[in-house]
């Protein structure tokens, strides 16, 4: 009997469940494995997703550290802006300011605008007055109202203003200590939430100061806005001090300027005085001197009869006598001529025949006739013109005159074998001729050279003792130069000689 | 007949004269013609009744808008002192005006819709084309307002406009409606005129960080972000303590605002921030809605400068060709002290994509414009550290009605 299995064939419900069994068990595994390659995947992507967050945060954070540095940026550059715009303004305002030399006009040249522009909203300036008390001169933002309650209230004040003014220091809301206490009750009063306070400072120290500030909260005061305040404080001291100045150095010219004016006035009318004495005085000579001319000529006519012998013989006594009266008409003849040849040309009466006049030839004619002198004397004249010198515009008679007394005056001071010379030069760049008569006799001595040229002076000197003269001849000289509208100059030195020059229009 | 533009700036101490001789000026320079309307902005120092009497003196009843700002912008300069005023003769011009007064509070929204009714009601039945508004700054939900705006006009009607500003103390800011000097108000025209107004928009600031998501936002107010005091994020990022913070917040928000993103638009909305509040929150100027996205922005003088260019290019190119007749700016405070003496180079970067134009602008605390303005304006937000440029075209033929 074949053995006999209990072992019965599988059904085909259980082939099929026995391959889906296995396929289960493959798929399993295959999920297992694919699980475990995501499980990779997801730790893979969990640690990028914390890599993410971590560059995200740290990116976060570069972020603030941006914020941080942008803030400190912002901070430096807002400043910057404020200090460039607050110079452009304070530039303005320094312009603006030096127009004005008036302390009053000054305060008023500060405005809002300015104000506005430098970053604030209201500004005050006080001064101290001579009792030291502070006076409000401008009140800038404020009404007039508002104005007086502050000149009321500020008296009460003095802390912070005593900071500034004695320590010359600038104070601001930001960095007040000592006077912190005083400050909440300043603000409220000022109607500002932080201020900034100068001097204003002179040469002699702080007269007043400047308080500059804001209403807004949220404005932030910074160091910028101190050196504003204070450039601006000194600005105003400065032309202040200019204004004072000023108005002293205007002061010292009015008063210069009066004075002038009454020397000036005196001077005229003691002009004018000397005038009427001057014409008198010409008046008075001339009519004089015609009044003494005429008996003269009889005194000189009868006396010339008698000398002649044409009424008889005199005696050798009496002959010498009327002879002497003769002479000494003769001199009293000239010295009248000269008087009333001074008085007419003073007086304009002389009438000047102006003519060209080469000069050398006048001088050269005029050597011819004073030669005999010369020659007695030995005196060597020289005369020395350039070739060519344009003529001189003058009075023939005149200019003669002229020569004959110089000329006449050297001769007279000139020892025997002395030298006179007679020059004449073109004066550069002024159309005139200047001429020079120089002798190198006695010479004058300073304190005389002074006094030369006034009617009867004469020098004090041998020469003038022995021989006699008028006193005349160098004031009519001068009187006939100034009649050209020359100019007339003595130099000398004692006991060297002397020049006379003048000098004369070319024609 | 064609339209004639003027602008005359006055510095003059008494706000009477400055006002007579900046109208004067203007005047002349539209030949003595009718004003259809005028513009006046002024620093702080001359909100006053008289600048309305002076301007009275010189041109007699006018029709006139504007309010006091951190700064004039004129041609050639952004003064910190003066007033500015710009007389528009056009003759096909069409127009709406309101004020409405009390926009302070819990009901700046309704102030808005009331505005917007008004406005709309004095335009009568004529297509309306643009609205331009000029606010009281220191309302701390200018967004609430012009969404009450909005509501009225349409979300995606274009309204430009400008918060008034004072001389950076946020003390008290004032608007102008022809003879009343007004505050805590909002004033506004509504014209009508197809492709007679260009708008652009840009700051120019750029996203800083990583962002971050507001967390619990209450009106104006973001209390916390990423369940943080919202004050954090300017610890974190200064490295410096809340007090340090709270002392320079106003100076350091002007330079790193928050941005908020706003899915499907090119720029974030930039809001600068008031104050801190003793959680710290952050109270904006304009609202941040919870969830949205919000980073630290950074801004540089030469982003800001080709902002400029950019926001004169897009008004000019929303002209269609047209010819600029005039063109007014509204520049951010923040741009101005981020600019510094710069600010003069961005308005010559205006004037070079406009040429010889009439210009006038403030510097002010807030700026409305929709974000986008090529192709079409998308909606209008509230902005800060912005510069909003309108530029005004020739009217042309009489204005459909709807």
């Amino acid at each position: 009997m074949p053995p006999t299995s209990t072992f019965n064939a599988p059904t085909t419900l259980e082939i099929a469940i026995s391959y889906l069994g296995m396929i289960g068990m493959i798929a399993v595994i295959v999920l297992v494995i694919v699980l475990v390659f995501k499980m990779e995947k997801i730790k893979e992507l969990l640690s990028q997703t914390a890599r993410l967050k971590r560059a995200f945060d740290e990116l976060d954070g570069q972020a603030k550290l941006i914020v941080q540095t942008d803030v400190e940026l912002h901070k430096t550059q807002e400043e910057l802006d404020k200090k460039v715009a607050g110079l452009v303004t304070l530039q303005k305002l320094t312009r603006l300011l030096a127009t004005t030399l008036d302390e009053e006009e000054l305060f008023k040249k500060l405005d809002e605008k300015h104000v506005t522009e430098l970053g604030f909203d209201r500004a005050l300036a006080f001064c101290r007055d001579e009792t030291k008390t502070f006076r409000l001169k401008a009140a800038i933002g404020y009404n007039v109202e508002e104005a007086e309650r502050i000149q009321k209230l500020i008296t009460g004040m003095p802390l912070i203003m005593d900071i500034v003014m004695n320590k010359q220091k600038v104070l601001s809301t930001a960095d007040m200590d000592r006077a912190s206490k005083e400050s909440p009750h300043l603000l409220s009063m000022l109607n500002l939430s932080s201020f900034v306070c100068a001097p204003i400072t002179q040469k002699e120290g702080p007269i007043g100061l400047l308080l500059m500030g804001s209403e807004s909260p949220y404005t932030r005061l910074t160091e910028g806005d101190k050196d504003l305040v204070y450039i601006l404080a000194t600005q105003i001291g400065q032309t202040l001090e200019n204004a004072k100045l000023f108005e002293e150095t205007w002061r010292a010219q009015q008063e210069l300027e009066h004075k002038i004016q009454q020397r000036t006035r005196e001077l005229s009318a003691a002009l004018e005085e000397i005038k009427v004495i001057s014409k008198r005085k010409s008046d008075f000579i001339s009519a004089v001197s015609h009044e003494l001319r005429t008996p003269l000529t009889s005194i000189k006519g009868y006396a010339s009869i008698l000398a002649a012998g044409k009424l008889g013989e005199l005696p050798p006594q009496a002959k010498e006598r009327v002879e002497k009266i003769n002479k000494h008409s003769d001199s009293l003849s000239q010295l009248i001529n000269g008087l009333l040849d001074i008085s007419r040309i003073e007086s304009g009466r002389q009438e000047m025949k102006l003519e060209p006049i080469d000069l050398k030839s006048l001088a050269q004619s005029l050597g011819d006739m004073l030669a005999p002198p010369i020659k007695d004397k030995n005196i060597e004249l020289v005369i020395d013109m350039p070739e060519g010198l344009a003529p001189v515009s003058a009075d023939k008679s005149q200019l003669e005159r002229i020569f004959i007394n110089l000329i006449g005056n050297a001769i007279k001071f000139t020892p025997v074998g002395g030298r006179i010379g007679i020059a004449a030069r073109t004066v550069e760049n002024d159309g005139s001729i200047r001429v020079s008569v120089s002798d190198n006799g006695i010479g004058i001595s300073e304190h005389d050279l002074r006094k030369l040229g006034e009617e009867f002076f004469r020098v004090d000197n041998e020469v003038n003792q022995k021989v006699k003269g008028t006193g005349l001849g160098i004031a009519l000289v001068k009187h006939i130069v100034e009649a050209h509208k020359g100019q007339f100059s003595i130099s000398s030195q004692l006991n060297k000689g002397s020049t006379f020059s003048f000098t004369l229009p070319k024609a | 007949m064609e339209s004639f533009v003027g602008v005359g700036f006055s510095e003059k101490k008494d706000p009477f004269l400055a006002a007579s001789e900046a109208a004067k000026l203007a005047l002349y320079q539209i030949h003595h013609r009718p004003i259809s309307f005028a513009f006046l902005f002024s620093t702080i120092h001359f909100a006053h009744p008289r600048v309305l009497d002076g301007i009275h003196y010189a041109l007699g009843n006018v029709k006139l808008l504007g309010c006091t700002g951190a700064g004039v912008i004129t041609s050639d300069a952004v003064r910190k002192y003066g007033v500015g005023l710009m007389l528009i003769s056009m003759e096909k011009i069409h127009f709406g005006r309101a004020v409405k007064t009390g926009i302070q509070g819990k009901s700046a929204r309704e102030a808005g819709e009331e505005f917007a009714r008004l406005a709309l009601k004095d335009l009568g039945t004529t297509q309306r084309d643009l609205a331009l508004i000029f606010s009281d700054g220191m309302i701390e939900n200018g967004s609430d307002l012009l969404k009450g705006i909005k509501d009225i006009m349409g979300l995606s009607f274009p309204i430009i406009g400008a918060s008034s500003g004072d001389n950076f103390c946020f003390h008290k800011t004032y608007q102008y409606f022809d003879r009343t000097v007004l505050t805590d108000s909002v004033i506004g025209m509504v014209f009508s005129g197809e492709n007679v107004f260009g708008m652009g928009l840009r700051h120019g600031w750029k996203p800083l960080g990583r962002p971050h998501t507001i967390t619990e936002v209450k009106g104006n107010l973001i209390r916390t972000i990423e369940n943080k005091p919202a004050v954090a994020i300017y610890e974190e990022y200064f490295g410096k303590s809340r007090k340090e913070i709270e002392k320079t917040l106003i100076e350091m928000s002007i330079y790193y605002p928050l941005g908020i993103y706003v899915p499907g638009e090119t720029e974030y909305l930039l809001r600068n921030i008031l104050r801190i509040d003793e959680d710290g929150g952050l109270l904006c100027q304009g609202d941040a809605p919870a969830g949205s996205e919000v980073r630290l922005m950074m801004g540089t003088k030469d982003w800001a400068l080709e902002a400029g260019s950019q926001a004169a290019r897009e008004a000019k190119e929303a002209l269609k060709g047209r010819e600029a007749k005039a063109v007014l700016i509204f520049e951010s405070i923040s741009r101005n002290k981020l600019l510094g003496r710069l600010t003069e180079k961005e308005l010559a970067r205006v004037k070079k994509e406009f040429g010889d134009v009439p210009i006038l602008g403030i510097c002010s605390y807030g700026e409305q414009a929709p974000l986008k303005s090529l192709e079409h304006y998308g909606e209008t937000y509230f902005h800060n550290e912005t510069l909003a440029v309108l530029a005004i075209g020739e009217p042309h033929a009489p204005d459909k009605h709807v």
